[in-house]
Protein backbone atom coordinates (compact mmCIF):
# COMPACT_ATOMS: atom_id res chain seq x y z
CA UNK A 1 0.00 0.00 0.00
CA UNK A 2 1.63 3.12 -1.25
CA UNK A 3 0.24 6.58 -1.96
CA UNK A 4 2.66 7.17 -4.86
CA UNK A 5 1.30 4.16 -6.66
CA UNK A 6 -2.26 5.27 -6.04
CA UNK A 7 -1.47 8.63 -7.58
CA UNK A 8 0.24 6.93 -10.49
CA UNK A 9 -2.82 4.77 -11.07
CA UNK A 10 -5.05 7.82 -10.89
CA UNK A 11 -2.90 9.60 -13.44
CA UNK A 12 -3.15 6.59 -15.72
CA UNK A 13 -6.94 6.61 -15.44
CA UNK A 14 -7.18 10.30 -16.30
CA UNK A 15 -4.75 9.94 -19.15
CA UNK A 16 -6.86 7.13 -20.58
CA UNK A 17 -10.01 9.17 -20.10
CA UNK A 18 -8.66 12.22 -21.89
CA UNK A 19 -7.06 10.22 -24.65
CA UNK A 20 -10.46 8.85 -25.67
CA UNK A 21 -12.77 11.76 -24.89
CA UNK A 22 -15.82 10.05 -26.30
CA UNK A 23 -16.83 8.26 -23.10
CA UNK A 24 -16.85 11.39 -20.93
CA UNK A 25 -18.51 13.35 -23.72
CA UNK A 26 -21.22 10.72 -24.10
CA UNK A 27 -22.06 10.91 -20.39
CA UNK A 28 -22.23 14.70 -20.46
CA UNK A 29 -24.33 14.57 -23.60
CA UNK A 30 -26.67 12.13 -21.87
CA UNK A 31 -27.06 14.58 -18.97
CA UNK A 32 -27.66 17.52 -21.27
CA UNK A 33 -30.23 15.76 -23.43
CA UNK A 34 -32.12 14.36 -20.44
CA UNK A 35 -32.29 17.76 -18.78
CA UNK A 36 -33.43 19.27 -22.08
CA UNK A 37 -36.26 16.70 -22.23
CA UNK A 38 -37.22 17.68 -18.67
CA UNK A 39 -37.28 21.32 -19.72
CA UNK A 40 -39.44 20.55 -22.74
CA UNK A 41 -41.93 18.61 -20.65
CA UNK A 42 -42.02 20.84 -17.56
CA UNK A 43 -41.45 24.28 -19.16
CA UNK A 44 -39.55 25.53 -16.09
CA UNK A 45 -42.59 25.47 -13.79
CA UNK A 46 -41.29 22.33 -12.18
CA UNK A 47 -42.13 21.62 -8.54
CA UNK A 48 -39.16 21.73 -6.13
CA UNK A 49 -39.79 18.13 -4.99
CA UNK A 50 -39.74 16.86 -8.53
CA UNK A 51 -36.60 18.90 -9.23
CA UNK A 52 -34.64 16.98 -6.58
CA UNK A 53 -35.97 13.62 -7.70
CA UNK A 54 -35.18 14.25 -11.35
CA UNK A 55 -31.70 15.51 -10.51
CA UNK A 56 -30.90 12.33 -8.59
CA UNK A 57 -32.36 10.09 -11.28
CA UNK A 58 -30.17 11.77 -13.89
CA UNK A 59 -27.16 11.57 -11.56
CA UNK A 60 -27.75 7.92 -10.69
CA UNK A 61 -27.98 6.69 -14.26
CA UNK A 62 -25.10 8.88 -15.39
CA UNK A 63 -23.11 7.42 -12.50
CA UNK A 64 -23.94 3.87 -13.57
CA UNK A 65 -22.82 4.72 -17.11
CA UNK A 66 -19.63 6.33 -15.90
CA UNK A 67 -18.68 3.71 -13.32
CA UNK A 68 -19.47 0.69 -15.45
CA UNK A 69 -16.53 1.57 -17.67
CA UNK A 70 -14.01 1.29 -14.87
CA UNK A 71 -13.58 -2.45 -15.32
CA UNK A 72 -15.05 -3.24 -18.73
CA UNK A 73 -12.25 -1.43 -20.52
CA UNK A 74 -9.61 -3.58 -18.88
CA UNK A 75 -8.73 -6.56 -20.97
CA UNK A 76 -7.52 -9.89 -19.63
CA UNK A 77 -3.89 -9.14 -20.39
CA UNK A 78 -3.88 -5.77 -18.71
CA UNK A 79 -5.58 -7.07 -15.58
CA UNK A 80 -2.96 -9.81 -15.33
CA UNK A 81 -0.31 -7.10 -15.59
CA UNK A 82 -2.06 -5.16 -12.82
CA UNK A 83 -2.17 -8.21 -10.54
CA UNK A 84 1.57 -8.50 -10.64
CA UNK A 85 2.20 -4.80 -10.04
CA UNK A 86 -0.32 -3.54 -7.52
CA UNK A 87 -1.83 -4.40 -4.21
CA UNK A 88 -5.65 -4.81 -4.52
CA UNK A 89 -6.29 -2.10 -1.92
CA UNK A 90 -4.22 0.44 -3.87
CA UNK A 91 -6.00 -0.54 -7.01
CA UNK A 92 -9.50 -0.20 -5.60
CA UNK A 93 -8.70 3.07 -3.82
CA UNK A 94 -7.48 4.57 -7.07
CA UNK A 95 -10.58 3.35 -8.87
CA UNK A 96 -12.89 4.75 -6.21
CA UNK A 97 -11.08 8.11 -6.16
CA UNK A 98 -11.22 8.29 -9.92
CA UNK A 99 -14.93 7.49 -9.93
CA UNK A 100 -15.59 10.08 -7.21
CA UNK A 101 -13.85 12.76 -9.26
CA UNK A 102 -15.63 11.68 -12.43
CA UNK A 103 -19.01 11.68 -10.72
CA UNK A 104 -18.30 15.07 -9.15
CA UNK A 105 -17.72 16.41 -12.64
CA UNK A 106 -20.93 14.78 -13.87
CA UNK A 107 -22.84 16.16 -10.88
CA UNK A 108 -21.48 19.66 -11.45
CA UNK A 109 -22.51 19.51 -15.09
CA UNK A 110 -25.98 18.22 -14.34
CA UNK A 111 -26.62 20.87 -11.67
CA UNK A 112 -25.41 23.52 -14.12
CA UNK A 113 -27.66 22.09 -16.82
CA UNK A 114 -30.63 22.09 -14.45
CA UNK A 115 -29.89 25.65 -13.33
CA UNK A 116 -29.47 26.82 -16.90
CA UNK A 117 -32.38 25.06 -18.58
CA UNK A 118 -34.90 24.33 -15.83
CA UNK A 119 -34.42 26.19 -12.55
CA UNK A 120 -32.33 26.31 -9.40
CA UNK A 121 -34.78 26.28 -6.47
CA UNK A 122 -32.22 25.37 -3.76
CA UNK A 123 -32.29 27.72 -0.78
CA UNK A 124 -29.57 26.14 1.33
CA UNK A 125 -26.73 25.68 -1.14
CA UNK A 126 -24.16 24.51 1.41
CA UNK A 127 -26.38 21.65 2.56
CA UNK A 128 -27.06 20.81 -1.08
CA UNK A 129 -23.33 20.73 -1.78
CA UNK A 130 -22.64 18.46 1.23
CA UNK A 131 -25.46 16.15 0.12
CA UNK A 132 -24.08 15.87 -3.40
CA UNK A 133 -20.54 15.17 -2.16
CA UNK A 134 -21.49 12.51 0.41
CA UNK A 135 -23.98 10.95 -1.96
CA UNK A 136 -21.40 10.78 -4.73
CA UNK A 137 -18.82 9.15 -2.45
CA UNK A 138 -21.33 6.42 -1.56
CA UNK A 139 -22.46 5.94 -5.16
CA UNK A 140 -18.92 5.89 -6.56
CA UNK A 141 -17.59 3.34 -4.10
CA UNK A 142 -20.54 0.96 -4.36
CA UNK A 143 -20.69 1.28 -8.15
CA UNK A 144 -16.97 0.51 -8.41
CA UNK A 145 -17.50 -2.81 -6.63
CA UNK A 146 -20.63 -3.55 -8.65
CA UNK A 147 -18.91 -2.83 -11.95
CA UNK A 148 -16.14 -5.23 -10.97
CA UNK A 149 -18.78 -7.90 -10.23
CA UNK A 150 -20.60 -7.13 -13.47
CA UNK A 151 -17.41 -7.38 -15.48
CA UNK A 152 -16.91 -10.93 -14.14
CA UNK A 153 -20.24 -12.06 -15.56
CA UNK A 154 -18.96 -11.84 -19.10
CA UNK A 155 -19.26 -8.14 -19.86
CA UNK A 156 -22.98 -7.92 -19.47
CA UNK A 157 -23.88 -4.23 -19.36
CA UNK A 158 -27.49 -4.74 -18.32
CA UNK A 159 -26.51 -6.66 -15.20
CA UNK A 160 -24.63 -3.58 -13.96
CA UNK A 161 -27.72 -1.43 -13.40
CA UNK A 162 -29.58 -4.45 -12.05
CA UNK A 163 -26.85 -5.13 -9.50
CA UNK A 164 -26.44 -1.57 -8.32
CA UNK A 165 -30.08 -0.50 -8.21
CA UNK A 166 -31.14 -2.29 -5.01
CA UNK A 167 -27.92 -1.64 -3.09
CA UNK A 168 -28.05 2.07 -3.91
CA UNK A 169 -31.66 2.62 -2.85
CA UNK A 170 -30.88 3.56 0.79
CA UNK A 171 -28.24 6.06 -0.35
CA UNK A 172 -30.59 7.57 -2.91
CA UNK A 173 -33.45 7.85 -0.42
CA UNK A 174 -31.30 9.66 2.13
CA UNK A 175 -29.94 11.96 -0.59
CA UNK A 176 -33.46 12.75 -1.80
CA UNK A 177 -34.58 13.62 1.73
CA UNK A 178 -31.56 15.88 2.25
CA UNK A 179 -32.00 17.53 -1.13
CA UNK A 180 -35.61 18.29 -0.27
CA UNK A 181 -34.49 19.84 3.01
CA UNK A 182 -31.94 21.93 1.11
CA UNK A 183 -34.53 23.05 -1.42
CA UNK A 184 -37.01 24.02 1.29
CA UNK A 185 -34.24 25.75 3.23
CA UNK A 186 -35.07 23.91 6.43
CA UNK A 187 -33.12 24.42 9.62
CA UNK A 188 -29.81 22.53 9.90
CA UNK A 189 -30.99 20.70 13.02
CA UNK A 190 -33.52 18.80 10.90
CA UNK A 191 -30.83 17.51 8.57
CA UNK A 192 -28.10 16.50 11.03
CA UNK A 193 -29.27 12.94 11.56
CA UNK A 194 -29.57 12.32 7.83
CA UNK A 195 -26.09 13.70 7.19
CA UNK A 196 -24.71 11.46 9.95
CA UNK A 197 -26.58 8.49 8.48
CA UNK A 198 -25.23 9.20 5.01
CA UNK A 199 -21.67 9.57 6.33
CA UNK A 200 -22.01 6.26 8.19
CA UNK A 201 -23.22 4.59 4.99
CA UNK A 202 -20.21 6.13 3.17
CA UNK A 203 -17.82 4.65 5.71
CA UNK A 204 -19.59 1.28 5.59
CA UNK A 205 -19.53 1.09 1.79
CA UNK A 206 -15.90 2.15 1.49
CA UNK A 207 -14.89 -0.30 4.20
CA UNK A 208 -16.79 -3.13 2.51
CA UNK A 209 -15.29 -2.29 -0.89
CA UNK A 210 -11.76 -2.32 0.49
CA UNK A 211 -12.41 -5.59 2.31
CA UNK A 212 -14.24 -7.38 -0.50
CA UNK A 213 -12.25 -6.24 -3.52
CA UNK A 214 -9.27 -8.49 -2.89
CA UNK A 215 -11.55 -11.52 -3.21
CA UNK A 216 -12.93 -10.28 -6.50
CA UNK A 217 -10.05 -9.35 -8.67
CA UNK A 218 -7.85 -12.42 -8.76
CA UNK A 219 -8.93 -15.15 -11.10
CA UNK B 1 -32.62 -39.07 14.04
CA UNK B 2 -30.27 -38.04 16.80
CA UNK B 3 -30.79 -34.36 16.01
CA UNK B 4 -34.52 -34.67 16.08
CA UNK B 5 -35.18 -32.74 19.27
CA UNK B 6 -34.93 -29.19 17.85
CA UNK B 7 -37.21 -30.06 14.97
CA UNK B 8 -39.72 -31.34 17.51
CA UNK B 9 -39.35 -28.15 19.55
CA UNK B 10 -40.00 -26.09 16.42
CA UNK B 11 -43.21 -28.01 15.67
CA UNK B 12 -44.39 -27.79 19.29
CA UNK B 13 -43.71 -24.04 19.50
CA UNK B 14 -45.49 -23.26 16.23
CA UNK B 15 -48.41 -25.50 17.17
CA UNK B 16 -48.55 -23.72 20.53
CA UNK B 17 -48.59 -20.35 18.77
CA UNK B 18 -51.46 -21.50 16.55
CA UNK B 19 -53.52 -22.69 19.52
CA UNK B 20 -52.71 -19.89 21.95
CA UNK B 21 -52.67 -17.33 19.16
CA UNK B 22 -56.38 -17.87 18.67
CA UNK B 23 -57.45 -18.70 22.20
CA UNK B 24 -55.24 -16.31 24.17
CA UNK B 25 -56.16 -12.89 25.45
CA UNK B 26 -55.22 -9.91 23.28
CA UNK B 27 -55.57 -6.21 23.98
CA UNK B 28 -58.68 -4.59 22.53
CA UNK B 29 -57.51 -2.00 20.02
CA UNK B 30 -59.23 0.16 17.48
CA UNK B 31 -58.69 -0.56 13.79
CA UNK B 32 -56.59 -3.63 14.57
CA UNK B 33 -59.35 -5.47 16.45
CA UNK B 34 -58.83 -9.23 16.12
CA UNK B 35 -56.23 -8.79 13.39
CA UNK B 36 -53.66 -8.11 16.08
CA UNK B 37 -53.36 -11.89 16.19
CA UNK B 38 -51.60 -11.65 12.83
CA UNK B 39 -48.61 -10.55 14.87
CA UNK B 40 -48.07 -14.19 15.85
CA UNK B 41 -48.03 -15.40 12.26
CA UNK B 42 -46.78 -12.54 10.12
CA UNK B 43 -43.90 -11.10 12.13
CA UNK B 44 -42.09 -14.41 12.85
CA UNK B 45 -41.78 -14.90 9.09
CA UNK B 46 -39.69 -11.74 8.96
CA UNK B 47 -37.55 -12.86 11.85
CA UNK B 48 -36.95 -16.19 10.13
CA UNK B 49 -36.11 -14.37 6.89
CA UNK B 50 -33.63 -12.04 8.59
CA UNK B 51 -31.96 -14.94 10.41
CA UNK B 52 -31.64 -16.93 7.18
CA UNK B 53 -30.15 -13.96 5.35
CA UNK B 54 -27.70 -13.53 8.22
CA UNK B 55 -26.82 -17.23 7.95
CA UNK B 56 -26.35 -16.79 4.21
CA UNK B 57 -24.00 -13.84 4.76
CA UNK B 58 -22.08 -15.79 7.43
CA UNK B 59 -21.50 -18.74 5.12
CA UNK B 60 -20.44 -16.41 2.30
CA UNK B 61 -17.81 -14.97 4.63
CA UNK B 62 -16.80 -18.50 5.57
CA UNK B 63 -16.48 -19.38 1.90
CA UNK B 64 -14.23 -16.40 1.20
CA UNK B 65 -11.94 -17.39 4.04
CA UNK B 66 -11.73 -21.08 3.11
CA UNK B 67 -12.77 -21.41 -0.58
CA UNK B 68 -14.72 -24.56 0.23
CA UNK B 69 -17.67 -25.01 -2.12
CA UNK B 70 -19.87 -26.56 0.55
CA UNK B 71 -19.97 -23.22 2.38
CA UNK B 72 -21.12 -21.48 -0.77
CA UNK B 73 -23.80 -24.15 -1.20
CA UNK B 74 -25.08 -23.50 2.31
CA UNK B 75 -25.05 -19.75 1.67
CA UNK B 76 -27.14 -20.10 -1.47
CA UNK B 77 -29.55 -22.53 0.24
CA UNK B 78 -30.01 -20.10 3.14
CA UNK B 79 -30.72 -17.31 0.68
CA UNK B 80 -33.36 -19.50 -0.97
CA UNK B 81 -35.00 -20.39 2.35
CA UNK B 82 -34.92 -16.70 3.35
CA UNK B 83 -36.65 -15.84 0.10
CA UNK B 84 -39.22 -18.56 0.71
CA UNK B 85 -40.05 -16.90 4.04
CA UNK B 86 -39.96 -13.37 2.61
CA UNK B 87 -42.58 -14.12 -0.04
CA UNK B 88 -45.41 -15.17 2.34
CA UNK B 89 -44.25 -12.40 4.67
CA UNK B 90 -44.75 -9.86 1.91
CA UNK B 91 -48.13 -11.27 0.87
CA UNK B 92 -49.51 -11.58 4.41
CA UNK B 93 -48.22 -8.10 5.20
CA UNK B 94 -50.02 -6.76 2.15
CA UNK B 95 -53.28 -8.46 3.15
CA UNK B 96 -53.02 -7.17 6.69
CA UNK B 97 -52.19 -3.65 5.48
CA UNK B 98 -55.24 -3.62 3.19
CA UNK B 99 -57.56 -3.92 6.19
CA UNK B 100 -55.69 -1.82 8.74
CA UNK B 101 -53.81 0.84 6.78
CA UNK B 102 -56.33 0.98 3.95
CA UNK B 103 -54.02 0.05 1.09
CA UNK B 104 -52.04 -3.04 0.15
CA UNK B 105 -48.91 -0.99 -0.41
CA UNK B 106 -48.33 2.09 1.69
CA UNK B 107 -46.00 4.81 0.47
CA UNK B 108 -45.18 6.31 3.86
CA UNK B 109 -43.73 3.20 5.36
CA UNK B 110 -39.96 2.81 4.94
CA UNK B 111 -39.98 -0.73 6.34
CA UNK B 112 -42.12 -2.02 3.49
CA UNK B 113 -39.90 -0.37 0.91
CA UNK B 114 -36.87 -1.81 2.69
CA UNK B 115 -38.26 -5.30 2.57
CA UNK B 116 -39.12 -4.92 -1.11
CA UNK B 117 -35.55 -3.78 -1.76
CA UNK B 118 -34.30 -6.84 0.15
CA UNK B 119 -36.42 -9.10 -2.03
CA UNK B 120 -35.02 -7.47 -5.18
CA UNK B 121 -31.48 -7.83 -3.84
CA UNK B 122 -31.89 -11.55 -3.31
CA UNK B 123 -33.55 -12.04 -6.69
CA UNK B 124 -30.53 -10.32 -8.25
CA UNK B 125 -28.34 -12.66 -6.20
CA UNK B 126 -30.07 -15.72 -7.71
CA UNK B 127 -29.79 -14.14 -11.17
CA UNK B 128 -26.09 -13.51 -10.68
CA UNK B 129 -25.60 -17.13 -9.67
CA UNK B 130 -27.44 -18.27 -12.76
CA UNK B 131 -25.30 -16.09 -15.04
CA UNK B 132 -21.86 -17.45 -14.10
CA UNK B 133 -21.26 -21.02 -15.25
CA UNK B 134 -17.99 -21.83 -13.48
CA UNK B 135 -18.56 -23.16 -9.94
CA UNK B 136 -15.64 -21.47 -8.19
CA UNK B 137 -16.07 -18.10 -9.91
CA UNK B 138 -19.79 -18.22 -9.24
CA UNK B 139 -19.17 -18.95 -5.59
CA UNK B 140 -16.61 -16.17 -5.20
CA UNK B 141 -18.52 -13.43 -7.04
CA UNK B 142 -21.87 -14.23 -5.51
CA UNK B 143 -20.32 -14.40 -2.03
CA UNK B 144 -18.95 -10.89 -2.46
CA UNK B 145 -22.28 -9.60 -3.73
CA UNK B 146 -24.11 -11.40 -0.94
CA UNK B 147 -22.03 -9.79 1.81
CA UNK B 148 -22.32 -6.34 0.26
CA UNK B 149 -26.04 -6.70 -0.35
CA UNK B 150 -26.68 -8.05 3.15
CA UNK B 151 -24.99 -5.03 4.71
CA UNK B 152 -26.93 -2.59 2.53
CA UNK B 153 -30.20 -4.41 3.19
CA UNK B 154 -29.46 -4.37 6.89
CA UNK B 155 -28.89 -0.61 6.69
CA UNK B 156 -32.14 -0.26 4.81
CA UNK B 157 -34.31 -2.42 7.06
CA UNK B 158 -32.79 -1.60 10.43
CA UNK B 159 -31.35 1.90 10.25
CA UNK B 160 -33.22 3.82 7.58
CA UNK B 161 -36.68 3.35 9.16
CA UNK B 162 -35.35 4.92 12.35
CA UNK B 163 -34.21 7.96 10.42
CA UNK B 164 -37.36 8.35 8.37
CA UNK B 165 -39.89 10.82 9.74
CA UNK B 166 -42.96 8.66 9.37
CA UNK B 167 -43.62 4.98 9.62
CA UNK B 168 -46.74 2.95 10.17
CA UNK B 169 -44.78 0.04 11.54
CA UNK B 170 -44.37 -0.16 15.29
CA UNK B 171 -41.36 1.07 17.14
CA UNK B 172 -40.03 3.73 14.80
CA UNK B 173 -40.75 7.16 13.43
CA UNK B 174 -42.59 8.20 16.57
CA UNK B 175 -45.44 5.81 15.94
CA UNK B 176 -46.59 4.08 19.12
CA UNK B 177 -48.48 1.21 17.41
CA UNK B 178 -47.25 -2.06 18.87
CA UNK B 179 -44.29 -0.67 20.76
CA UNK B 180 -46.60 -0.08 23.68
CA UNK B 181 -48.91 -3.03 23.19
CA UNK B 182 -46.07 -5.49 22.83
CA UNK B 183 -45.60 -4.91 26.52
CA UNK B 184 -48.75 -6.92 27.06
CA UNK B 185 -47.31 -9.98 28.75
CA UNK B 186 -49.91 -12.48 27.56
CA UNK B 187 -49.06 -11.56 23.98
CA UNK B 188 -45.35 -11.74 24.60
CA UNK B 189 -45.73 -15.25 25.96
CA UNK B 190 -47.11 -16.33 22.59
CA UNK B 191 -45.11 -14.06 20.29
CA UNK B 192 -41.54 -14.90 21.35
CA UNK B 193 -42.01 -18.70 21.31
CA UNK B 194 -43.63 -18.34 17.87
CA UNK B 195 -40.55 -16.47 16.62
CA UNK B 196 -38.22 -19.12 18.01
CA UNK B 197 -40.40 -21.85 16.49
CA UNK B 198 -40.40 -20.32 13.02
CA UNK B 199 -36.67 -19.61 13.13
CA UNK B 200 -36.02 -23.26 14.07
CA UNK B 201 -38.38 -24.29 11.27
CA UNK B 202 -36.36 -22.21 8.80
CA UNK B 203 -33.22 -24.00 9.97
CA UNK B 204 -34.94 -27.33 9.44
CA UNK B 205 -35.83 -26.36 5.86
CA UNK B 206 -32.27 -25.14 5.32
CA UNK B 207 -30.97 -28.46 6.62
CA UNK B 208 -33.16 -30.46 4.24
CA UNK B 209 -32.40 -28.27 1.21
CA UNK B 210 -28.68 -28.29 1.96
CA UNK B 211 -28.54 -32.09 2.31
CA UNK B 212 -30.54 -32.50 -0.89
CA UNK B 213 -28.16 -30.23 -2.82
CA UNK B 214 -25.11 -32.02 -1.45
CA UNK B 215 -26.56 -35.38 -2.43
CA UNK B 216 -27.36 -34.03 -5.88
CA UNK B 217 -23.78 -32.83 -6.27
CA UNK B 218 -22.50 -36.22 -5.16
CA UNK B 219 -24.66 -38.07 -7.67
CA UNK B 220 -23.64 -35.75 -10.50
CA UNK B 221 -19.91 -35.57 -9.83
CA UNK B 222 -19.37 -38.94 -8.10
CA UNK B 223 -17.46 -37.32 -5.28
CA UNK B 224 -18.17 -35.58 -2.03
CA UNK B 225 -18.57 -31.83 -2.05
CA UNK B 226 -15.58 -30.18 -0.43
CA UNK C 1 -95.10 17.72 45.25
CA UNK C 2 -92.95 15.40 47.15
CA UNK C 3 -92.83 13.05 44.25
CA UNK C 4 -92.05 15.91 41.90
CA UNK C 5 -89.29 17.01 44.19
CA UNK C 6 -88.00 13.52 44.39
CA UNK C 7 -88.05 13.25 40.63
CA UNK C 8 -86.14 16.46 40.34
CA UNK C 9 -83.48 15.33 42.75
CA UNK C 10 -83.26 12.10 40.86
CA UNK C 11 -82.91 14.00 37.65
CA UNK C 12 -80.15 16.14 39.04
CA UNK C 13 -78.47 13.12 40.48
CA UNK C 14 -78.81 11.40 37.13
CA UNK C 15 -77.34 14.37 35.28
CA UNK C 16 -74.52 14.54 37.77
CA UNK C 17 -73.97 10.83 37.34
CA UNK C 18 -73.75 11.22 33.58
CA UNK C 19 -71.51 14.24 33.91
CA UNK C 20 -69.01 12.48 36.13
CA UNK C 21 -69.07 9.13 34.47
CA UNK C 22 -69.25 10.37 30.91
CA UNK C 23 -65.60 9.84 30.13
CA UNK C 24 -65.71 6.25 31.30
CA UNK C 25 -68.98 5.44 29.50
CA UNK C 26 -67.63 6.97 26.32
CA UNK C 27 -64.52 4.91 26.75
CA UNK C 28 -66.72 1.86 27.15
CA UNK C 29 -68.55 2.69 23.95
CA UNK C 30 -65.21 3.13 22.21
CA UNK C 31 -64.09 -0.37 23.18
CA UNK C 32 -63.11 -1.92 19.86
CA UNK C 33 -65.28 -4.71 18.61
CA UNK C 34 -63.85 -8.17 18.90
CA UNK C 35 -65.27 -11.48 17.78
CA UNK C 36 -66.71 -12.15 21.22
CA UNK C 37 -69.84 -14.03 20.15
CA UNK C 38 -67.79 -16.21 17.86
CA UNK C 39 -65.64 -17.09 20.85
CA UNK C 40 -68.60 -17.54 23.18
CA UNK C 41 -70.22 -20.03 20.84
CA UNK C 42 -67.07 -22.10 21.02
CA UNK C 43 -66.64 -22.09 17.26
CA UNK C 44 -63.09 -20.82 17.70
CA UNK C 45 -62.10 -24.32 18.80
CA UNK C 46 -63.15 -25.60 15.39
CA UNK C 47 -60.84 -23.14 13.67
CA UNK C 48 -57.97 -23.91 16.01
CA UNK C 49 -58.34 -27.66 15.59
CA UNK C 50 -58.50 -27.40 11.80
CA UNK C 51 -55.40 -25.23 11.64
CA UNK C 52 -53.55 -27.50 14.07
CA UNK C 53 -54.35 -30.55 11.98
CA UNK C 54 -53.23 -28.80 8.79
CA UNK C 55 -49.97 -27.72 10.39
CA UNK C 56 -49.32 -31.12 11.97
CA UNK C 57 -49.86 -32.85 8.64
CA UNK C 58 -47.36 -30.53 6.97
CA UNK C 59 -44.88 -31.09 9.79
CA UNK C 60 -45.35 -34.86 9.51
CA UNK C 61 -44.74 -34.64 5.78
CA UNK C 62 -41.56 -32.69 6.47
CA UNK C 63 -40.44 -35.45 8.83
CA UNK C 64 -41.13 -38.05 6.15
CA UNK C 65 -39.10 -36.09 3.58
CA UNK C 66 -36.32 -35.76 6.12
CA UNK C 67 -36.25 -39.53 6.71
CA UNK C 68 -36.37 -40.33 2.99
CA UNK C 69 -33.42 -38.03 2.43
CA UNK C 70 -31.58 -39.70 5.29
CA UNK C 71 -32.18 -43.11 3.73
CA UNK C 72 -30.89 -41.88 0.38
CA UNK C 73 -27.83 -40.35 2.00
CA UNK C 74 -27.05 -43.63 3.73
CA UNK C 75 -27.42 -45.52 0.45
CA UNK C 76 -24.86 -43.32 -1.27
CA UNK C 77 -22.42 -43.13 1.59
CA UNK C 78 -20.30 -46.06 0.32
Amino acid sequence: MNSDRIIALLKKEFLLEFRQKTSLASILLYVLSTVFIFFLSFKSNIKPDAWGILLWIVLFFAAINAASKSFFTEGKARSLYNYTLYHPTEFVISKILYNILLLALVALCSVLCFAWLVSYPVQNSLLFFITIITGIIALASSLTLMSCIASKTGNNYSIMSLLSMPVCIPVLLLCLRLTRNAIDGLDWSVSYKYITGLCLIDVLIIGLSLFLFKYLWRE
Amino acid sequence: MKHFWWKLISVILILGSIIMGFLGEVPRLNILNETIRNLYFHVPLWFAMLVQMGVSCFFSLKYLSSYKLKNDLTASCAAYVGGMFALPGLITGSIWATYTWGKPWVADDPKMQGVMAAMIVYMVYYLLRALIPDMQTKARISAVYNIFAFCMTFVFIMIYPRLAPSSLHPGNGGNPAFGKYDMDNSMRAVFYPACVGWILMSFWLLNILNRYKKLQYKLEHHENLE
Amino acid sequence: MKIWNNFNTNKILFLGFIFFTAPSTFAQQAVPQMADTFRAEGKIYVVVSVLSVVFLCLAAYLVIIDRKLKKLEDQHKK
